[in-house]
């Protein structure tokens, strides 16, 4: 049995569901992010756990006991919210002790408890502050501090690195699994970024309009995405949907590209291709992430099955780090990750290599995993 | 005007006229606003021939607070002449329970309409809100009612008990009367202010533990001074001032709110008309609003939620 179970869940306001019988579990010491665009009902789905919004249908496990009808501060949840929600009126110490009070903790074990935690968060020294005399990083951590002085059986973050600016966000990212790591306590975390998914998660669900579309680690959520919309939500830049056309050549299956003014690129599916034979003569969408696409020397070397191939290039952007091509295939642009010494000009033809062992494959219609 | 201010800014030496004219026009208006209390000031401090003779406007050639203090102690209200000072007690004992609880349910109501909403809140608070535009002289005659009954639970109590309770208590009543009017602006003041507080705030207590009234008492009201002042404000003038409620429910005798007393003052006519008593007995009537302008203006502060989420 699993620590956290979310069974068969449903949220109604009125006529209208928001979630439509999401089932998720994690074990103990877990972390598990929900993702996915704005409105998909992962914010109401937290607070659902969390007890702020009552649940219409299904129930909430923690640790074997239900949790439906309990009040938040019995679920022995803690939660760091996006706007990070200080209390103006009351000092660091006294936002951090907050809810050991409210609890009758007595006053000698509180101080020790945010002693511990700001030494733990090394904001020993904001602990007189109020949270207006803070920066933006400084809250977050009295946020996490609250949370974590509580010791609860699950943590709940919604969005909480949201309101940070971009290098912020990525120290508090590593922070936050750094105390993950430490702690080892379940933890669900809500995003729309789904970088913050990959780097931070154990388990990954993605949701849209309120149905969870893929459940599982990351790696499979990125490498086998069950649906179109899983494989272009995670990754960026997102993944290549490539119309491209089954075909039977000289007994193999095989898959083509439109090209302008030049013949169809011709790939070898390999591992696919059995799976692919059910579709023979139709049109798929070819889903292939630009890592998968590289120059010839950058390829993975312990791949199965590398297509090569000269396209016609169209931009180069430099990254830095990476190199971004971009190519023209089957009527789209198609983006190809080279390392950043690639000699790669644009408007010439260059020589990509095709990874086919990470490539899927989408029916158009229903968006669904074809192979 | 933005006009003129923006040619100002291109050309400095022309921004002269436009701000002579702009100063000009308030420093008028700020005189004619102050000229009566200034004419109440000086004739207060002046003695009787002084006025009889002389001009209004101007200054006391020998100031005497004699007035004052015979305003205070000796001024006669109908046929007693004990002066002002028992009705301005009995005003202030009327003013400061009748605001603090009108203040706080004011608050309650806007917390729960806000944060711990329950199906037809909108409604409800519609109904609140009309009562701000019920007249006074709408609600005079039901409440005498209303009060009458007061006064006949407050006489079998006291045929039981020995005690009223307070019921039929003039000063009782008038509080009363207070808070039930009072309850639509302050209400509407708090629901508005609160519309805006952060409801994550909340959230998060909740899930710290904080029941009902300890997040009210502790996340709500610590971040409120700002509606409270100016809620504090508009009561405690509104009531101090009231006139109506005040003679009709409490029009006589010993229990006479300064507001009546006043009236009385200047109406009773034993020979000469003492101007410079009146004038004083006035400007002691005015003074607490005044003072509590002064006092509370200064806490008028902003920026007070600074912090709370993220600035």
């Amino acid at each position: 049995m699993a620590f956290l179970e979310i069974d068969r869940l449903v949220k109604r306001f009125g006529a209208t569901e928001v979630l439509k019988g999401i089932t998720l579990e994690v074990e103990e010491g877990g972390f598990l992010v929900l993702v996915g665009p704005s409105g998909c009902g992962k914010s109401t789905l937290l607070s659902m756990i969390a007890g702020l919004d009552t649940i219409s249908e299904g129930e909430v496990r923690i640790n074997g006991r239900r949790v439906n009808e309990l009040h938040p501060s019995q679920r022995d949840i803690a939660m760091v919210f996006q706007s990070y929600a200080l209390y103006p009126n009351m000092t660091v110490a006294e936002n951090i002790a907050f809810g050991l009070e409210m609890r009758g903790v007595p006053k000698a074990e509180r101080v020790a408890a945010v002693a511990k935690v700001a030494d733990m968060l090394q904001m020993g020294h904001l602990l007189n502050r109020k949270p207006s005399q803070l920066s933006g990083g400084q809250r977050q951590r009295v946020a996490m501090g609250r949370a974590l002085v509580r010791d609860p059986q699950v943590f709940l973050f919604d969005e909480p690195l949201s309101n940070l600016d971009a290098k912020l966000r990525v120290d508090m990212r590593t922070e936050i699994k750094r105390l993950h790591q430490r702690m080892g306590t379940t933890i669900v975390y809500v995003t729309h970024d789904q970088i913050e998914a990959m780097t931070l998660a154990t388990q990954i669900a993605v949701l849209k309009d309120g149905v969870l579309q893929q459940f599982g680690s990351p790696a499979e959520v990125y490498n086998n995405p069950v649906n179109m919309f899983v494989a272009d939500f995670m990754g960026s830049p997102s993944m290549n949907l490539v119309p491209a056309n089954i075909r039977a050549e000289n007994g193999r299956t095989v898959v083509a590209l439109s090209r302008a003014n030049e013949e169809d690129l011709i790939l070898d599916p390999g591992a696919a291709s059995e799976k692919l034979g059910t579709v023979l003569g139709q049109d798929v969408l070819l889903g292939i992430r630009p890592e998968a696409i590289t120059d010839h020397d950058g390829a993975d070397r312990n791949a199965k099955t590398l297509v090569d191939a000269d396209c016609h290039v169209e931009v180069v952007e430099p990254a830095g780090s990476d190199t971004f091509v971009v190519t023209h295939l089957g009527g789209k642009h198609v983006i190809a990750r080279m390392r950043s010494d690639a000699s790669v000009r644009g408007g010439q033809r260059a020589p990509f290599t095709f990874n086919m062992d990470k490539a899927v494959f989408f029916d158009p219609k229903t968006e669904l995993r074809v192979a | 005007m933005s006009a003129a201010l923006a040619a100002s800014r291109r050309t400095p030496g022309s921004s002269i006229v436009p701000r002579i004219v702009i100063y000009g026009l308030l420093i008028f208006f700020a005189l004619i606003y102050l000229i009566p209390f200034f004419v109440m000031l000086v004739t207060s401090l002046k003695t009787m021939p002084e006025i009889q003779q002389g001009n209004m406007l101007a200054l006391p050639k020998a100031p005497t607070i004699d007035p004052w203090i015979r305003a205070w102690g000796e001024a006669c209200v109908g046929l007693t002449c004990e002066g002002i000072h028992g009705y301005f007690w009995n005003s202030i004992k009327m003013v400061v329970p009748a605001v603090a609880i009108s203040t706080i349910l004011g608050a309650l109501n806007g917390y729960v309409l806000t944060k711990w909403r329950f199906k037809g809140h909108k409604l409800v608070f519609g109904l609140m809100l009309f009562a701000c535009f019920i007249p006074f002289q709408a609600v005079l005659l039901p409440m005498a009612t209303v009060l009458g009954e007061f006064g006949q639970i407050g006489k079998a109590l006291t045929n039981a008990t020995g005690f009223a309770f307070g019921f039929g208590n003039p000063t009782v009543n008038l509080v009363f009367v207070h808070v039930v009017y009072g309850l639509g602006f302050t209400t509407l003041f708090f629901r508005n202010y609160y519309e805006a507080f952060p409801t994550e705030l909340v959230k998060a207590a909740m899930v710290d533990g904080a029941s009902f009234f300890q997040i009210f008492r502790r996340v709500l009201l610590p971040n409120s001074l700002p509606i409270i002042v100016v809620t504090v404000i508009y009561q405690f003038t509104n009531i101090w001032n009231d006139f109506l409620f005040a003679s009709a429910y409490a029009g006589s005798g010993d229990v006479m709110p300064m507001t009546v007393a006043l009236n009385n003052v200047v109406n009773t006519s034993t020979g000469v008309v003492e101007y410079n008593v009146n004038m004083a007995a006035a400007m002691i009537a005015a003074m607490p609003t005044l003072l509590v302008y002064v006092l509370a203006g200064r806490y008028f502060v902003r920026g007070l939620m600074a912090g709370a989420v993220k600035g």
